[in-house]
């Protein structure tokens, strides 16, 4: 395991700060770090080191908690302490506000698009979840106000494609929507998880989900079809979500942030005890009971929590993180031998 | 237990527990004497408080106290407000006050009136599989039977509430002061009270609603009939949503003179339903009784009703009257385009392809949002949009009792309401200049706030 996860550089992204996220352009060009300092900042590459190219300074009156790219990779999203999200449309380097979605009640803490490009969600503090419907000329409408988790919601992800939408709380729980009608509904609960989910996950194929908890284990999900071979209850049309597998015991502290490689299936943990960890499936386990085995294990990879870990969608084994301590990291992993 | 207030209520905070970045907003008054320095505090074995002062003396202290209304304009503190305000305004409430009344001397007694609205009867009657006007009898019966004094039906002050709409759309047409967005619904005026202040205050509607325009009726008007002060009379409204008790509560519908309130109780449909069979009473099997009316002249007979979205048609009867006292012309049938979803949909009126009015219906939180940004933005097409908290307009099963399996529920647009014009004639409006004198002082500015309904 040594030396499967090699450092390639650092930056000091937000000094005197945390850098709470990160997120990879669709092409894989450049990586958005957003943090407590207000800031988003867009770092690219210049031969061998990583450089900041923009900085977006206004727009935020509190801490950048996430941002997202748009599937185009012409817009940036991101979410804020400040109750509001922006839109940035980019122009080459330069990057414009385009509008301010308002309405939640206090921190908004996760925006994702979906894959159509058509769709946005957010969630907040205020334990809803919201659909976003963008038309043609960069109208922002709010399509559904989802209520259903009892407590502050972490985390929005979208199926990597279908409009399916899942959400991480506060509440212990994650919740899967859809849309019914002229409205979206809340189609799966899935609870297990001891404490606060924090984020997830979705598998290249989309036909698992992974989450991560506070309660220092990771959860991986899968979905069984109505009339599925297992032989999984389903009830009515809606597909059913099983935990097939538990990982736990490697992690000492609360697991932040989860991330599944698009390209080679490896799961990724930005963790509380300052490590990141990379856990690859087992070639031949069983698809109704996975198991998965550590393959990286790096310790103090930051001098503080790691808050997130973002794989690089165009080059393998590229890994870029960010902790409390205002640095971004940039990693290559390389699967070990022998395993 | 899922909160029954509607969605807007709900994301304003009203019944969450303090986060520690909130305060209590409310400034606490309290007498402020000189003393010297330093005092203690004892506290009695009774629990209460009393300051000793260094020469000896006490002074019993009072509590701090913030009152229920403080609590319902903030955004949340200490005390769960609404679990106080459904203890405050319940069936049990009603109970109470009825044995007071039979436990008491003759003229310590007070006038006890319920006020039924349409909804909530028009729930019942599917509940029970009744047509609306045995409905509206066997609870008379009912009503009486536990000792109320008279029951009255809403849909009568609802008249005035729409003919006040209707005027003044035509009156902020003429003088440009548009969008006008209607006010019926509390849990809307919550909502916008509180996050949105003031760029949408404003444009809401100044006419009150039918319930608060029933409660000077009956507390001012009715009273009068009957050689009674205000407070003499205990008046129960039965409302198909909970967010109507807030509305009773409102500092705006207490009368200061006579330490009243204009609507002392509100019963949803759903309390009512727990009260019939509390007392073990099967609506169906009662005789019906004469209904009452709040005046002679009125037309006693047959409840009135409304066409129109679930909550009293606003829109259509502003447009229709509109349409005709601004352009002459004579709307036969009003044609709803659903937009985004059918709780947001639009009306036009055109000649020679030129839009003269347009008007919305923005039903649900998620409509009104994208309404609120709209009109933010300065992007709001509309002349008029009659809004509401509730997907479909408070006509939904929410708060009412449920149809029985196998019967037909109450719709989006309940069934047997027919269309009436509006007015008794000249009974409605020789009445209106009452309901204006009553709400004098409210009613006049449309920029005041406190003028909301």
């Amino acid at each position: 395991m040594k030396d499967s996860l090699v450092l390639l550089g650092r930056v000091p992204a937000h000094p005197d700060s945390r850098c709470w996220f990160l997120a990879w352009n669709p092409a894989g060009t450049l990586l958005a770090s957003c943090g407590g300092d207000r800031r988003i900042r867009i770092w690219g590459t210049e031969g061998d080191s990583w450089i900041c190219k923009s900085v977006i300074s206004e727009g935020h009156q509190r801490t950048v908690r996430k941002v997202a790219w748009s599937p185009c990779g012409n817009y940036l999203a991101s979410a804020s302490f400040d109750a509001t999200t922006c839109i940035w449309k980019k122009n080459q380097d330069d990057f414009e506000c385009v509008t301010t979605l308002e309405g939640h009640e206090n921190e908004v803490k996760s925006v994702a698009w979906a894959p159509s490009g058509n769709l946005l969600a957010t969630c907040s503090r205020d334990k809803s979840v919201w659909v976003w419907e963008v038309d043609e000329e960069d109208e922002y409408e709010c399509v559904s106000v989802l209520n259903s988790h009892t407590q502050d919601v972490k985390h929005v992800v979208w199926h990597p494609s279908q409009e399916l939408l899942a959400s991480a709380s506060y509440d212990d729980t994650v919740k899967l929507y859809r849309e019914e009608e002229d409205d979206w509904v809340c189609c799966a609960t899935l609870e297990g998880h001891e404490s606060t989910v924090w984020s997830l996950a979705f598998d290249p194929s989309g036909q698992r989900l992974a989450s991560c908890s506070d309660d220092r284990t990771v959860r991986i999900w899968r979905q069984y079809l109505p009339g599925n071979e297992q032989g999984v209850a389903c009830s009515g049309s809606d597909p059913s979500w099983k935990c097939v597998c538990t990982l736990s015991g490697f992690h000492s502290r609360t697991i932040y942030d989860i991330a599944w490689c698009q390209l080679t299936g490896a799961l990724a943990t930005a963790c509380g005890d300052d490590a990141i960890r990379v856990f690859e499936e087992d070639p031949n386990s069983d698809p109704q009971q996975p198991t998965f085995s550590l393959t990286a294990h790096l310790h103090q990879a930051h001098s503080q929590d790691v808050n997130c870990v973002a794989w690089n969608p165009k080059e393998p084994g590229l890994l870029a993180s960010c902790s409390d301590d205002g640095e971004v990291a940039f990693w290559k992993y390389q699967r070990p031998e022998g395993l | 237990m899922a909160s029954p207030f509607s969605g807007a209520l709900q994301l304003t905070d009203l019944n969450d527990f303090i986060g520690p970045s909130q305060e209590c907003i409310k400034p606490v008054n309290v007498e402020k004497r000189l003393g010297s320095g330093v005092a203690k505090i004892r506290i009695e074995d009774d629990g209460s408080y009393f300051q000793v002062n260094q020469d000896g003396g006490t002074r019993r202290l009072e509590k701090a106290k913030v009152s229920l209304n403080d609590c319902l304009a903030c955004s949340g503190c200490v005390t769960s407000a609404e679990t106080v305000l459904i203890t405050q305004q319940s069936h049990e409430e009603l109970k109470k006050v009825l044995d007071a009344n039979r436990a008491a001397a003759p003229g310590q007694q007070r006038l006890v009136v319920v006020s039924v609205s349409p909804q909530s009867r028009a729930s019942l009657a599917a509940r029970f599989q009744l047509n609306p006007t045995d409905t509206a009898r066997k609870l008379t019966t009912f009503f009486k039977k536990i000792g109320v004094h008279f029951v009255f039906d809403t849909a009568f002050s609802r008249n005035f509430s729409l003919l006040e709409s209707q005027r003044e759309f035509v009156r902020r047409f003429r003088g440009q002061a548009l969008p006008v967005l209607a006010s019926a619904c509390p849990g809307w005026i919550c909502y916008a009270e509180k996050t949105h202040g003031s760029f949408i205050l404003p444009h809401i509607s100044t006419a009150r609603s039918p319930q608060q325009v029933m409660g000077s009726l009956v507390k001012d008007f009715f009273a009068q009939k009957q050689h009674l002060t205000p407070d003499k009379v205990y008046h129960v409204t039965v409302m198909p949503c909970y967010d109507k008790k807030l509305e009773a509560s409102r500092p705006d519908f207490f009368n200061q003179e006579h330490q009243t309130r204009d609507v002392d109780c509100v019963l949803t449909t759903g309390e009512v339903f727990k009260l019939l069979e509390e007392e073990g009473v099967s609506l169906p099997d009662l005789e019906p009784a004469p209904l009452d009316s709040l005046c002679s002249g009125a037309s006693a007979e047959e409840p009135t009703s409304h066409r129109g979205g679930g909550s009293g048609g606003y829109l259509e009867h502003v447009f229709r009257h509109a349409a005709r006292e601004l352009f002459g012309i004579q709307v036969a049938e009003v044609t709803y385009k659903p937009l985004r979803n059918k709780d947001f949909q639009e009306v036009t009126l055109e000649r020679e392809g030129q839009v003269l009015l347009h008007f919305a219906m923005a039903y649900g939180f998620r409509n009104i949002q994208n309404l609120v940004q709209r009109l933010k933005r300065g992007r709001c097409p509309y002349h008029y949009v009659e809004v509401m908290a509730c997907p479909s307009g408070g006509s939904r099963e929410g708060q009412h009792t449920r149809a029985l399996p196998g019967t037909r529920a109450v719709g989006h647009r309940p069934a047997g309401w027919e269309w009436e014009e509006v007015g008794h004639g000249r009974l409605v409006t020789s009445l209106l200049p009452v309901v204006r004198r009553l709400g004098q002082g409210t009613c006049c500015d449309p920029c005041v706030p406190s003028a909301l309904p």
